[in-house]
């Protein structure tokens, strides 16, 4: 599903992202990517989406090179690839419903069936009664769970969450976690960077640790830290 | 749900939920189009004004005296200068008519008249010419026939008169064309504002897969409408305004003639909003275009 291959990522002036990375991470895989602030974990993912460009080495999803990639197919990549923030990244002036339903419409393909579809997926996420709620109405858990709904409404192949939980309390970071879960028994590949320690060790999934812009560990089925 | 329903919806509910922004942007572009209007229209009226100075200039042409020219030669004559594209009117002032002008003239001075022997004064020709600007031309052609005295027209005060009118019209172009890009300037500045306002919105959609063209098109009927409505407003203030104005200045200056018909309505309301529409589309697209490289 993603390939790296001995990437490298520089910030002007002399800012390491990551340093020759390598990695595989296999269809249907849930993994974990730990690692303190700055440690790369951010630059991981803006070079999945291509918000960001390598200066060396090659990064595959889904099996294209993203460096021959043409720029105006960048938004269908991203409509195969999931994204759920710290932040959420809701349109505030949408309702739940609507900012499920603009990921829809995005993709051109919006039909009388999509309006089924996106209240089908909130009532998955446990939200079925809240779709007329704004984001500002709703709890920083209900909002994530918009944001993941948002992230799997089109069924990607591949779901990226940075930092998920950041914000949320141990109890609704559970609830979410499970959410994740669920869409990774689909077969849906899952990425998910994160500082919780604790959900990482009773989770018992594959661990990659990034620290300076290096893969210190990847650990098939790992804590946050050392054993 | 239809596409262009989509991007109308969400182009007029961000125009009424950013009102403060949409405001700004409508004055801007009113304020604009207010003064291109005004000047616009000082440009037409003005120019009907140059053009009635112009056709001021005529051509007089004296006929030999002694010996008279045939009444024969003068009817040919006259249906030849007839015939020229170039010729609008042309008069023919027979001796007693000359002489009938002069008594007018000298009506208060009768010792004039009397110390004149019989009739002194040439027929002649007064040509009025479709365009002002060929009287050279049409003047050359009198130059060796046999029975023309004198060809009058002034030729100083029409070289003059055309060079300041000729010249007149050059800044008054370039007069336009920069306000054009004043006002361009300042809407895709307004824009831009209100577009940095909701930068956070224009990522969030590229994250989700959204095309640029997916993005653009609600800023761009944003744009357009906010344009067509300030524009309109404008056209309004400015129509209304010169018919005002026109009509004291028709009844101070009693001699200049204003034409009010002088101005082309129809092409300067779809000027205006032309240019209204233009300014919100290309400010919206220049104002975006920074967002959507992400």
């Amino acid at each position: 599903m993603i390939k790296f291959e001995d990437v490298t990522k520089i910030y002007p002036p002399s800012t390491v992202g990551l340093e020759r990375v390598t990695l595989h991470i296999e269809k249907g895989e849930f993994v974990f990517l730990v690692g303190a602030s700055g440690s790369g974990k951010s630059t991981f993912i803006r070079l999945l989406i291509r918000e960001l460009e390598p200066d060396r080495g090659r990064i595959m999803v889904g099996g294209r090179d993203l460096a021959t990639l043409h720029r105006w197919k960048v938004p269908y990549l991203r409509r195969n690839i999931g994204c759920v923030f710290q932040d959420f990244k809701l349109l505030p002036n949408k309702t739940a419903f609507e900012n499920i339903m603009y990921a829809l419409v995005v993709t051109g393909n919006a039909t009388g069936a999509s309006k089924k579809k996106a209240a089908e997926i909130l009532a998955l996420v446990g939200l079925g009664d809240k779709g007329d709620r704004y984001p500002n109405e709703m709890s920083g858990g209900e909002q994530q769970r918009v944001s993941i709904a948002r992230a799997f409404v089109n069924h990607p192949p591949l779901l990226i969450a940075d930092e998920p939980t950041g914000n949320l309390d141990p109890d609704t970071s559970m609830g979410i976690m499970q959410l994740l879960y669920r869409i990774n028994k689909t077969g849906t590949t899952v990425l998910m960077a994160t500082h919780d320690r604790e959900m990482v060790d009773r989770m018992r999934r594959r661990v990659i640790a990034l620290d300076s812009g290096k893969v210190v560990r990847d650990q098939k089925r790992g804590g946050y830290g050392e054993d | 749900m239809g596409k262009i329903s989509f991007f109308l919806k969400e182009a007029f509910g961000s125009l009424t939920r950013n009102y403060f922004m949409t405001i700004a942007a409508f004055v801007t572009v009113f304020l604009s189009i207010l003064v291109l209007g005004g000047v616009l229209v000082f440009v037409f009226t003005s120019d009907a004004l140059l053009k009635e100075v112009e056709e001021k200039v005529e051509i007089t042409v004296y006929l030999k005296n002694d010996p008279d020219p045939e009444p024969d030669q003068i009817s040919a004559m006259q249906s030849e200068i007839a015939g020229w594209t170039e010729v609008k009117e042309c008069i023919f002032v027979s001796k007693a008519d000359a002489l009938e002008r002069m008594k007018e003239w000298f009506k208060d001075n009768p010792e004039v008249l009397d110390s004149l022997s019989g009739n002194p004064l040439p027929a002649s020709f007064e040509i009025a010419l479709a365009d002002p600007q060929t009287v050279d031309v049409v003047a050359a052609r009198f130059a060796d026939n046999p029975i023309v005295d004198e060809v009058k027209y002034g030729e100083e005060i029409a070289d003059k008169l055309f060079a300041f009118t000729n010249q007149a019209r050059n800044f008054m172009l370039i007069f336009i064309v920069l306000l054009g890009i004043v006002a361009i300037l300042l809407i895709s500045n307004t824009i831009r504002l209100s577009i940095f306002a909701r930068k956070r919105e224009v990522e969030i959609m590229k994250l989700v897969g959204a095309t640029n063209w997916f993005i653009r098109w609600p800023f761009l009927i944003e744009g357009v409408t906010v344009g067509l409505l300030g524009a309109l407003a404008a056209t309004v203030v400015v129509l209304v305004l010169n018919s005002y104005l026109v009509g004291r200045i028709r009844d101070s200056i009693a001699f200049l003639t204003v034409p009010l018909d002088a101005v082309p309505y129809l092409l300067v309301v779809l000027i205006l909003l032309g240019v209204g529409v233009v300014i919100g589309a290309v400010g919206s697209a220049i104002g975006l275009r920074r967002f959507l490289k992400v």
